[in-house]
């Protein structure tokens, strides 16, 4: 076969699983809008959690703990970023599993899987709606609390993508090892409320992690929400990528690390349950 | 001329864990008792043809069917599906069927039909126009274009069989694979889709069909060859005919008739190649009769009934015969 039949036959299966990704996507939004009162609830809720922060940190006082650089930053800027930020977290971690157990309860699973597509497109795509969503919800988070008084004058763009991008790399591969685990138990594990209990305790979202104990800091170091956050708040401060190297790159690694081993750890729990005969249970 | 081979499978075995869970697992150390649910099975699907498994509940039919389509692996055996080796390049195999399962939960409910078949369309390679034009098409040769549009909740067991069998027709592959695609479907529809397999899809489009049903009748009227399972062994398989013949040369009908008369059941059991004849239904009006297979003797039957002014009313062929290959023994489990 020639270079250029080899190159054309690569392009069209390009442009083959671009659009099968489309089709996910599609599928998941319009589920997510034939449900309209949980999907607006959504937007609603985004409101409400600005305005409890807003007036919970009327209690604290700026602090440069709470700041990049040694800047003094409010607290209000300080944890109205930070959870934004851990909502992307969640969503790596939360797509993958979900998309997967609805379609186990749905009966679906087998009709996607019968489908000449391959598992980790199947996989990797059901997560973008979610993503997606989340970007948009997340932005309109912010927009909100700049309406209250958040400063994002000084944030540099490019970093603060930099650290989005890192953050869906290293924490979706936690997804899909849950998505492999419902596969597996044909149950939601524990996955999220562990991951968001950790982040919420040693993850520095609602307070500096540099107030934790000397040990729990370095336990603090290894996760990767720690760095997530860490990076966005110094993108928010105007810092570029290269001061943020250290962080950026152990997110990398996590990221290069998990990946390939959550998708092979799914592959084998999907083998496992077409052994087993139970791909259509749930 | 005879079609060479598009479905080979050797020796399937195929078993399911009997028990499930963790604690289970834990408790029989990892190795979790095992059920039998295909047995050594080989079997050949010959291009262009309508194949029927037929057998009754429990018989390994729809692990067939998923181990034909890789949603199940085989413990033992090897399945190779239009020169592929099923095992080793599940995709590729993917890429050549359709599947219409039996399964009731296999659509998005929020979704309408087309929506559906949207979705299911792209992921199975069609794209734009062409995709759209195949639903409009698959739609109508299954009679839902009129519900194409409402929302698969709405939609009656018949209809979502039909959608099913939409879906698998969608990428118009060469092989399909039909679980049982009757089943809860009104019988003008049932007679289509009979008529749809047979007629459209072989005859016509040159596919290949392999169908699964518990209904004798069925896989009489329209396969080409049968194979029949029972409790997870294949225990026969050829065309109808050849079955018939292996069932002792037996055919049984029902004759209903409208006037009922024990008298008239006595006269035909005395006739020559009747072996059996019963009386049926609260007043006689219906009447069972075994015959020797290839004679005229259905002929004289019915020309006895009708000879003092009795109008048939119907003639069903039944193939209760073919019971006792149903109820081959049970395979053991290994130990």
């Amino acid at each position: 076969m020639s270079a250029t039949t080899q190159a054309l036959a690569r392009s069209a299966r390009w442009s083959g699983d671009l659009a099968k990704v489309a089709a996910i996507f599609m599928r998941d939004a319009r589920l997510a809008i034939s449900y309209p009162m949980s999907f607006w609830l959504g937007w609603i809720s985004i409101a409400g959690q600005v305005l409890a922060f807003y007036f919970m940190s009327k209690l604290v006082g700026p602090s440069k703990a709470f700041g990049f650089g040694g800047h003094e930053t409010s607290y209000f800027d300080y944890v109205v970023v930070n959870l934004a930020f851990v909502e992307f977290q969640t969503v790596a971690i939360q797509s993958f599993q979900r998309a997967i157990r609805s379609d186990q309860m749905l009966g679906t699973l087998e009709a996607v899987l019968a489908t000449p597509t391959g598992l980790p497109l199947i996989v990797l795509s059901s997560g973008l709606w979610a993503f997606a969503l989340t970007v948009v919800q997340v932005a309109v988070y912010l927009g909100v609390a700049s309406l209250l008084g958040l400063n994002l004058t000084h944030t540099n763009l490019s970093t603060a993508l930099a650290f989005l991008l890192l953050t869906v790399a290293c924490m979706s591969p936690v997804g899909v090892l849950s998505a492999a685990s419902i596969m597996t138990f044909k149950q939601l594990g524990p996955t999220n409320w562990v991951a968001n209990g950790l982040a919420m305790l040693l993850g520095g979202v609602l307070f500096p992690v540099s107030k934790l104990p000397v040990a729990l800091q370095y336990v603090s170091w290894i996760l990767p929400i720690t760095h997530a956050l860490n990076g966005i708040r110094g993108a928010v401060h105007g810092a570029t990528l290269a001061q943020l190297a250290p962080d950026a790159m152990w997110m990398a690694a996590c990221a290069v690390l998990l990946l390939p081993v959550s998708l092979v750890a799914f592959a084998r729990a999907v083998r496992r349950a077409k052994k087993d005969g139970t791909l259509g249970h749930y | 001329m005879t079609q060479p081979a598009i479905i080979t499978c050797d020796r399937v075995t195929k078993s399911f864990p009997s028990e499930y869970g963790f604690v289970k697992w834990l408790r029989h150390r990892g190795r979790l008792p095992r059920r039998v649910a295909l047995e050594d099975v080989s079997l050949q699907i010959r291009a262009r043809s309508l194949f029927g498994l037929l057998g009754p509940n429990g018989a390994g039919k729809t692990t067939m069917l998923k181990l034909l389509a890789t949603l199940s692996l085989p413990d033992r055996g090897g399945i190779v599906v239009d020169g592929v080796d099923a095992s080793g390049s599940p995709d590729a195999v993917k890429a050549r069927i359709g599947l219409c399962t039996s399964e009731e939960r296999s659509f998005y409910y929020r979704l309408t039909g087309r929506e559906n078949l949207e979705f299911f369309g792209a992921l199975a390679g069609l794209r734009g126009t062409q995709r759209a034009a195949r639903i409009a098409h698959v739609a109508e040769l299954v009679d839902l274009t009129g519900s194409l549009d409402r929302r698969f909740a709405g939609y009656s067991s018949g209809m979502r069989v039909r959608l099913a069998l939409a879906r698998a027709l969608l990428a118009d592959p060469d092989i399909l694979l039909l679980d049982e695609p009757t089943r809860g479907v009104d019988p003008i529809h049932a007679d289509a889709v009979r008529r749809l397999m047979r007629e459209e899809l072989v005859q016509r489009r040159g596919k290949t069909v392999v169908l699964t049903t518990n209904l004798l009748e069925e896989a009489w009227a329209v396969c080409d060859e049968v194979a029949i399972l029972s409790e997870g062994r294949l225990v026969a398989q050829g065309s109808p005919p050849d079955l018939n013949r292996r069932i002792g040369g037996r055919v049984r009908y029902a004759i209903t008739f409208d006037r009922p008369s024990e008298q008239l059941v006595q006269q035909v059991r005395r006739l020559e190649g009747v072996l059996q004849a019963h009386a049926l239904g609260p007043s006689a009006e219906t009447m069972t009769v075994e015959l020797m297979a290839g004679g005229r003797t259905l002929t004289h039957v019915l020309a006895m009934v009708t000879q003092n002014g009795t109008t048939v009313l119907g003639v069903r062929p039944l193939d209760d015969g073919l019971l006792d290959l149903f109820r081959a023994p049970r395979p053991e489990a290994p130990q």
